[in-house]
């Protein structure tokens, strides 16, 4: 079992596959959200995890595989008896029910009184900060507004488990930086297990406890933002969150070798010897200097010429071209710290240190 | 400092354009629709008011409207439900023959309303394909008030469908989805979540039927009877009556007519908001 393991899961979903006529959406698929967890399914279009979104949600049954909810087996339970609380992409909020209207729906579905339905309403409509706005219409809020009252909505009855499809698809950058801060202290304030799924790495890495990597319906790697960001285990999860340079080489005498290059290896992963390998480097692992100028703490690479260079605000993107034959361009990032005490051009030859790196 | 000047001039400026097209466009209306309106009237209230009032409450004429109010009040009634499921069920549903349905439901748009009539009288004439089965001393379909609400149901059948189904076209399919995670039935969700999102497209769609039905003349001439104070409806009593010299009592209702769809589509105009405010 892959990420955590944990007998008091909210959510478990176990060998699923799916299939549309004859392409295959999703291939094997297994992992569990803990309670209060936020998990991020993060993948590219076409990757399989809006089905998994809606196999979960009831929307959608799955070929093979078990859906459990709070120990109980949903998998073949219609959505309405499901209990999940689902944001989707555009909202989905009902068009002619106002806020109140559109949060009580769930409630009074269960036939709840309207006094106790009045008085959820009161208390998710503050929590949402949506006091002034409760009597408008859908269409007179902004795509922030309607996003917090369709997770009020869903919040409303209680639900076993949050869905969020691409929720802040539909948001300029700057609101959706906010708004992912802003759930993801409300979601760890009422502590309800959530399962995001976005094809954004950076919203990925900031929502997550920890992040499913999902490619072509097959689940690469689950783990904590920082472990499936400095150790990918795959080639996909390595490119797909975030940049990566990637330099094949063979295994020798227990080290990774590409031509002159020999590095020595501190993960605990065992490979046969002469096995061809990958070396996996992110641009800000990679510290240049002038030759010979590099201190201990980093592992050499290669010498080489820097080819480029560019500002990126933040940062400096530095292209280099090292001597190992047949290697492609490295990026590097630089911080202003280190631009400014060591400043490149184009041309400059320089030593290529890893402070870091994975062997594939 | 030119490109200035042409700008204060346009705003300022007396485009003539403006009052020459809106005049051209009364004058071209004026012969085709708004005279022969306006006749009607001229002529109804020429003899005064006590004739116009008089032809009007004559029991023939009063019968003549109220069967034409009840048979187009049923068969708007049937033709908005109806419209309602079919919109639903060519909108939901994708299979085999569905668009040779959409069509088949919009034909009688394109068809004269005289050959409805017939196509009527062939079905359920006392010598038609159905007409034949029924008894002949028993309860007829023909020449009956039930033959004029079929009439008016075949005629007037896409109306309401033709309003519906593009609402429920461009109506997401996730607000059922979002209902149903909420732990509604299909019926629930149908009756609190799509079914509000369709009154505008309901209340005009049973206006324009009911306009239609109470106009229809092509068909229900045939498969009435129009005979008065049994079978007549209000355009068929404008016929007779004019076929008959009296023109007063044809211009009676004819006006009272005229004046039914004014109201309907101001209605439909002028309630476009309402009906569609969220």
């Amino acid at each position: 079992m892959p990420g955590t393991q944990n007998e008091n899961f909210a959510a478990r979903v176990m060998n699923i596959s799916k299939s549309f006529g004859a392409t295959t959406v999703l291939d094997d698929v297994t992992f569990d959200v803990n309670e209060g967890e936020i998990i991020v399914l993060l993948g590219a279009s076409g990757s399989g995890k809006t089905t998994i979104l809606r196999i979960i949600a009831g929307l959608e049954l799955p070929d093979a595989g078990r859906v459990i909810l709070h120990g109980k087996d949903v998998t073949e339970l219609p959505a309405r008896l499901r209990g999940t609380g689902v944001i989707f992409q555009a909202y989905a909020l009902f068009p002619k029910m106002n806020v109140e209207e559109n949060i009580g729906y769930g409630l009074r579905l269960r036939r709840t009184s309207k006094a106790e339905i009045k008085k959820a309403v009161d208390r998710l409509v503050e929590m949402v900060h949506l006091e002034e706005h409760r009597r408008k219409f859908p269409s007179q809020l902004s795509g922030g507004q309607q996003q917090r009252v369709a997770i009020a909505r869903a919040l409303a009855y209680g639900p076993e488990v949050l869905l969020f499809d691409e929720p802040f698809g539909a948001l300029d950058a700057q609101i959706r930086t906010t708004l992912r801060r802003e759930i993801r202290t409300l979601l760890k304030q009422i502590n309800v297990p959530s399962i995001f799924i976005t094809h954004d790495q950076e919203e990925a890495l900031e929502l997550g406890d920890r992040i499913a990597v999902l490619n072509a319906g097959r689940l690469e790697q689950i783990g904590t933002p920082y472990e499936v960001y400095n150790k990918p285990e795959t080639e996909h999860v390595a490119t797909f969150l975030g940049k990566a340079n990637l330099l094949p080489g063979v295994i020798k005498d227990g080290k990774f070798t590409a031509g002159d290059i020999s590095l020595e290896m501190d993960d605990e992963v065992n490979f046969k010897e002469g096995q061809a390998v990958t070396l996996v480097f992110r641009p800000e692992d990679v510290f240049l200097r002038v030759a010979a100028n590099l201190t201990q703490h980093y592992q050499e690479l290669a010498d080489g010429v820097v080819e480029e260079v560019s500002f990126i605000g933040a940062f400096e993107r530095v292209g280099v071209k090292t001597d190992v034959p047949e290697s492609g361009q490295i990026t590097v990032i630089r911080p202003k710290t280190e631009t400014a005490a060591f400043p490149l051009s184009v041309g400059h030859r320089v030593t290529v240190g890893l402070v870091r790196f994975r062997v594939l | 400092m030119s490109a200035n000047l042409s700008n204060v001039r346009h705003v300022r400026g007396f485009d003539i354009v403006k009052p020459l097209s809106i005049a051209t466009m009364i004058v071209i209306m004026l012969p085709l629709v708004l005279l022969p309106l306006a006749s009607i009237f001229i002529f109804g209230t020429s003899s005064g008011l006590d004739s116009f009032l008089a032809a009007l409450t004559a029991p023939e004429a009063v019968f003549a409207l109220k069967l034409s109010i009840v048979t187009s009040f049923w068969a708007t009634i049937f033709n908005v439900l109806f419209g309602l499921f079919a919109a639903y069920v060519l909108s939901k549903y994708s299979f085999w023959g569905r668009n040779a349905l959409i069509v088949t439901i919009s034909l009688p748009t394109a068809i004269p309303t005289a050959v409805a009539g017939f196509a009527l009288l062939l079905l359920w004439g006392p010598y038609g394909t159905l007409g034949r089965l029924l008894d002949p001393e028993g309860p007829q379909i023909m020449f009956t008030a039930a033959a004029i609400i079929l009439a008016n149901i075949f005629v007037t059948f896409p109306l309401a469908f033709g309003v519906i189904k593009p609402v429920f076209d461009t109506m997401s399919s996730s607000l059922e989805e979002a209902s149903a995670t909420m732990g509604a039935t299909r019926w629930q969700t149908f009756w609190h979540v799509t079914l509000p999102s369709l009154r505008g497209a309901i209340v005009g769609g049973a206006l324009l039927t009911f306009a239609r039905s109470v106009g229809e003349f092509g068909s229900t001439i045939l498969v009435s009877g129009n005979l008065s104070s049994r079978t007549q409806t209000a355009p068929l009593y404008i016929f007779a009556k004019f076929n008959e010299g009296q023109v007063e009592a044809a211009n009676a209702i004819a006006i009272v007519l005229a004046l039914f769809s004014f109201a309907i589509f101001s209605i439909l105009f002028f309630a476009r908001d309402w009906l569609e405010a969220e």
